[in-house]
């Protein structure tokens, strides 16, 4: 399905971020179950059958057996359209906004907000696997990053001791072995690209598009969910409409049948869960709420890492949030260096810089990794003429962030940090998980700002502000002669 | 290719021990895609004593994309297409029912089970499965023709 093709036309600019930004406390509202508007696989008919411009409203039940066979023929023969790669590099989630910048009001706030929390996605091909291509690939990338050689021998071992589930079940090795070839292949490729120290990802994006082999993980994937439910019914039967097998079967073992909420959970918990790696839902629905529904399906614990999904009606993308990462974290330093005199962040200090119009208008400098990293123009710094903060006002490094060179002022790091990155897992913070994961600006979490500024400055130079020319409601400012005279 | 390891052992597994009724040869010995598949008629069926040439393509995308399978043989049957492709309607051999565990064998022995016991709610020809539900006789009859005519050697 294509989501520009959800025909929502109650475009409602003023009411766009004016409240998203009162999400500070309720930025997580925490829904017990997402309401997806519509079932799954329903949405293509919903949308021919719904569409608002369509005066007729059909009613299936007035059609014959014969038409109701030829619409069940055509459903089953239809294959959509599906474009694209199978795993795309990462992008930006403004594009997400983009999408959905004319449709519901709630889906216009809820994706604008996530382009701040979450501001990179990769999107799986909508071809009936992107839920469990998403948890997969999630999956690899996550113990890539780890970038831990040990790690990832352990976990190879860990995904081939499951071929006893498939034995279990009856599954026969002659049969299944190229399905775990195939992940095994991707586990050694991991392997030998953390031995060379190569750190781009994009063997890992060419594995999932090469259509044999990434059939061939799924798979596997696949069989083992299927093994595992066959194995612990009890934890899944309740949930379902048909006997296990008889779902397995017709749901899981598939090749192209996409990913159900009970599907899912038994991925996560019989192949993900002893990875270590968390895996978190974002619902983008049209439930109450101005950010997306978070569902952690793992339960709470010291994480290594997590793999994050987007989950729109029928589809699953990968998520990327805004965490302190190793390049970003100097960058934000210099710049609160760069205040000439900063005062506690919601005072007017803060604004100050927030509304730095220089600072601004430097395209991408919140993202250009190399910014932060490359030597300072700034002449080392003579004894700091900027008042010191105390530490934990300053935003905290993660503690494997290589060291920034501070050429200017600011407090010096503490020396820990300047020493060589720690080992990988054992050092990583616990995250808490009751508040959001990123430092947001207390301004743009400030409640009721919305009177004072029109928008927060992350969209300042968007159509979405009313002051840029492209908004729908722009208006430009006349100048009235007599008005200078008074 | 992953596709022709897992074909190589399903072959060599049917060969070594072939199922009731069923004998497997590659069409081509250089070619582990196309196969025959020389099936008995089974016990107490029409097709009792006929001796039925079917092929068995594979595509290159197997097992992510299931068999096609079609007799060469002219058979009466509600399953089968009556026209020279022979093509046979089942149900675990479509796309989206197919599944990338499941094995050559149990393909063939399901389409020698439908020669015992027809699905006629599935069926390709309507009207051989209109007669196989309300005149028996009459279709056991032209199915035991057909079979003499064209799937015994004479």
């Amino acid at each position: 399905m294509s989501l520009t093709d959800i025909p929502w036309n109650h475009f409602d600019p003023i009411n766009h971020f004016s409240t998203g930004q009162d999400s500070t406390s309720g930025l997580y509202p925490q829904h017990p179950h997402s309401s997806a508007f519509f079932g799954h696989g329903f949405a293509h008919l919903s949308n021919t059958l719904y569409h608002p411009s369509n005066s007729i409203y059909f009613n299936m039940n007035t059609l014959s057996t014969a038409e109701m066979e030829r619409f069940q023929k055509l459903s089953n023969e239809f294959q959509a359209d599906v474009q694209g790669p199978a795993v795309s590099a990462k992008q930006p989630s403004s594009a997400i906004a983009m999408e959905y910048a004319n449709a519901d009001p709630a889906f216009a706030t809820k994706t604008s907000a996530l382009a701040i929390t979450h501001p990179l996605t990769r999107t799986m091909r909508g071809d009936g696997n992107c839920g469990w291509r998403a948890v997969a690939f999630g999956y690899f990338e996550n113990l890539f990053n780890l970038q831990n050689s040990l790690q990832v021998h352990h976990e190879l071992n860990r995904i081939r001791s499951l071929n006893v589930l498939l034995d279990q079940t009856g599954q026969q090795e002659h049969l299944y072995e190229i399905f775990v070839d195939a992940t095994e292949d991707v586990f050694n490729q991991i392997s030998q690209a953390i031995q060379s120290g190569i750190r781009d990802d994009s063997f890992l994006v060419n594995a999932f598009n090469s259509e044999y082999n990434a059939d061939a993980i799924l798979t596997h994937f696949r069989l083992l969910t299927s093994a595992w439910m066959k194995l612990n019914p009890h934890r899944y039967q309740a949930f379902l409409s048909m006997p296990i097998e008889q779902y397995c079967a017709a749901r899981i073992d598939t090749v192209r049948t996409e990913i159900d909420e009970v599907g899912l959970q038994a991925l996560v918990d019989g192949v993900i869960e002893d990875s270590g790696f968390a895996v978190e839902i974002m619902y983008l629905d049209r439930s109450e709420g101005e950010a997306v529904t978070p569902h952690v399906l793992t339960p709470a614990r010291p994480i290594a890492g997590t793999i994050c999904l987007l989950y729109r009606p029928g589809h699953y993308d990968l998520l990327y949030p805004a965490e302190p990462t190793v390049n970003m974290e100097p960058v934000v330093n210099y710049q609160y260096a760069m205040t000439s005199d900063y005062s506690p962040w919601d005072q007017q200090g803060a604004l100050a810089f927030d509304m730095n119009s220089s600072l601004m208008t430097i395209p991408n400098l919140m993202m250009d990794p190399t910014f932060g990293m490359a030597p300072s123009p700034m002449p080392a710094a003579p004894p700091s003429p900027y008042r010191v903060s105390p530490p934990q006002e300053v935003y905290q490094s993660p503690v494997h962030a290589s060291p920034p060179p501070m050429s200017i002022a600011s407090p010096p790091p503490p020396p820990l940090r300047m020493s060589a990155p720690p080992p990988p897992m054992s050092s990583l913070p616990p995250r808490s998980t009751d508040g959001p994961q990123i430092r947001l600006n207390p301004l743009v979490m400030k409640p009721n700002l919305s009177h004072s500024l029109p928008v927060t400055t992350p969209f300042k130079n968007s159509p979405y502000n009313q002051a840029h020319f492209q908004n729908q409601d722009f208006e430009p400012i006349h100048w009235e002669p007599s008005d200078s005279r008074r | 290719m992953g596709s022709q390891k897992r074909i190589a052992k399903e072959l060599a597994e049917l060969v070594e021990s072939p199922p009731e009724g069923i004998l497997v040869k590659l069409a081509d010995e250089s070619n582990l895609y196309t196969w025959h598949i020389y099936m008995d008629g089974p016990e107490g069926s029409p097709y009792y004593n006929g001796k039925f040439l079917l092929n068995l393509t594979l595509p290159t995308e197997y097992p992510f994309k299931p068999p096609t399978v079609s007799f060469k043989t002219k058979i009466y049957h509600p399953n089968v297409t009556n026209d020279d492709k022979g093509s046979m309607c089942l149900g675990m051999l479509r796309a989206d029912e197919w599944k990338p565990s499941s094995r050559i064998q149990a393909v063939l022995q399901f389409a020698r089970q439908l020669l015992a016991e027809p699905m006629p709610d599935d069926a390709v020809e309507g009207r051989i499965a209109e007669q196989y539900k309300n005149d028996r006789k009459r279709y056991e009859e032209v199915a035991k023709e057909w079979t003499r005519k064209y799937a015994v050697d004479s």
